[in-house]
């Protein structure tokens, strides 16, 4: 136990040094924020658009964390030889990716509660009606996701190959699930498609979760089953 | 007291057997060396005996146990400074030295390794920083923060400039003080001739010859350890 504490927080040291990471995960979706609460109208249906974008935005950087700066991050430490060299203490396989999510699940949390203080605080957003929803939603995001993330960076061999399939995996799910577009605004052919997309599951809940109504209880399985067959197959694909 | 026991070892890629059949055997609280050509199978052999890969034949005792069934309580007792492994650029060294030790159950003082390695006046700066010289210092703290009674050293000084060498050798002779077992591989026979108690070369899989550094230039029938290094492996550089 002592040991994975240790190395999360080492690791999310070593992300926010990283000017990039820092940057796209808390710098970027803040000012996408500003820049669509420029445009201040009620979404299709009447709600006040921080009370659904801040949510979107919310799912925007968890996806960039753990699909993006995650798989980036472990692939680099396999090429650079850094796993190698864990490989030779007691460190396991899964000390790794516990430590990994965990450290990037912590900067997901970082740039939610940047989003969440400006909204709160500039744009009138408010509080989650459904606070254990929200809480459920955004933790089972950030396992699913995650898990993916996990999975990239087992995969693909170097950190540049895993920031290229990361954001290409990353920006066209993020517009189709409704991450970056209000679901409302979407055309019916094009939420179809996003709804096929791992991301989407986590926009609803989360929004649902937000406004007060109940989460589906399906959504949150297809989380579920998403972390739990990527997770298993990162393990078995995860290579030094 | 016997911490290293190989017997027979066989090792293959694929086409490729860089561990044909090797016996050796190193004892408690000496300084080990094994030399040999390139591709004559030294980083497998330590690779195999640190647990970092599994053998295809022959038997292998380290500090009691098979490194194939018991690699996780192997892991714990013995630290390992490999070939081209590295650090992330931006880690500090005290946050790396403080990271590794919490990866063990019993780890040493990472304050007091880093204080007697001389690396705290460098504790706050990143790895991508640190020269040559003190990446190998920082390399070989973690491998002793872990409190290991066995180290592994694969070509430690490669690549050093002679006056880093030199004191990377005085930290080594510190290791034998404190009673810790040291296994290095390396190239250089003026090396192994400081440090090691005994050697082995090893070339084409096989251990060429075993002894002190004087009875292998005596078996070379040579002047020196560097010709009789030569006048063994003649006919096995691959």
């Amino acid at each position: 136990m002592k040991g994975i504490t240790n190395v999360t927080a080492v690791e999310l040291k070593l992300i926010m040094r990283d000017p990039m990471s820092a940057f796209f995960a808390l710098a970027f979706p803040a000012i996408m924020l500003w820049v669509k609460m420029r445009n201040d109208r009620p979404l299709p249906g009447g709600l006040p658009a921080i009370d659904g974008t801040v949510p979107m935005l919310i799912v925007f950087v968890i996806g960039l964390a753990a699909l993006t700066i995650l798989p980036a991050t472990l692939a680099g430490y396999r090429e650079r030889r850094v796993l190698k060299r864990l490989r030779a203490t007691p460190a396991t396989p899964t000390l790794i990716f516990s430590s990994q999510w965990a450290a990037h699940t912590l900067l997901a949390v970082i740039g939610t509660a940047l989003l969440v203080g400006i909204g709160l605080a500039v744009y009138g957003l408010r509080t989650p009606g459904n606070l254990g929803g929200v809480l459920l939603a955004w933790l089972l995001g950030a396992l699913s996701l995650g898990a993916i993330g996990l999975l990239i960076g087992a995969l693909v061999p170097g950190g540049r190959t895993a920031t290229v399939v990361g954001l290409s995996l990353f920006f066209p799910m993020a517009f189709l699930s409704g991450a970056i577009i209000p679901r409302e605004t979407m055309g019916g052919s094009m939420r179809a498609i996003g709804d096929l997309t791992p991301m989407a599951p986590a926009v609803q809940a989360l929004r649902d979760g937000w406004v007060g109504n109940p989460v589906s209880p399906l959504t949150l399985g297809i989380m579920v089953a998403i972390c739990l067959v990527a997770g298993g197959v990162a393990v078995k694909a995860f290579r030094w | 007291m016997t911490v290293i026991e190989i017997e027979g070892l066989r090792k293959s890629y694929g086409s490729k057997t860089p561990v044909e059949d090797v016996s050796l055997s190193v004892e408690k609280g000496e300084i080990f060396g094994i030399a040999g050509p390139n591709g004559a199978g030294k980083t497998t052999v330590v690779e195999c005996a640190s647990g970092l890969r599994d053998r295809d034949g022959g038997t292998l005792r380290v500090l009691g146990l098979d490194p194939r069934t018991d690699r996780r309580k192997l892991l714990q007792r013995i630290g390992a400074q490999l070939q081209e492994a590295a650090l992330p650029d931006s880690i500090k060294v005290g946050e790396a030295l403080a990271m590794y030790a919490s990866l063990y159950d019993k780890p040493a003082d990472w304050r007091a390794v880093m204080e007697e390695w001389g690396l705290s006046d460098k504790r706050r700066a990143r790895f991508a920083s640190l020269s040559g010289g003190w990446k190998q210092r920082l390399f070989i703290a973690l491998a002793l923060v872990g409190d290991p009674e066995l180290v592994f050293l694969d070509e430690l000084t490669t690549g050093l400039d002679p006056s880093a060498r030199r004191t990377t050798w005085g930290l080594i002779r510190k290791l034998r003080e404190r009673g810790v077992t040291v296994v290095m591989v390396t190239h250089f026979m003026d090396e192994a001739e400081a440090l090691c108690d005994r050697m082995a070369i090893i070339g084409q899989g096989r251990v060429l010859a075993l002894g002190t550094p004087r009875e292998l230039t005596e078996q070379g029938r040579s002047d020196s350890l560097d010709e009789a290094y030569f006048a063994l492996t003649e006919g096995a550089v691959a």
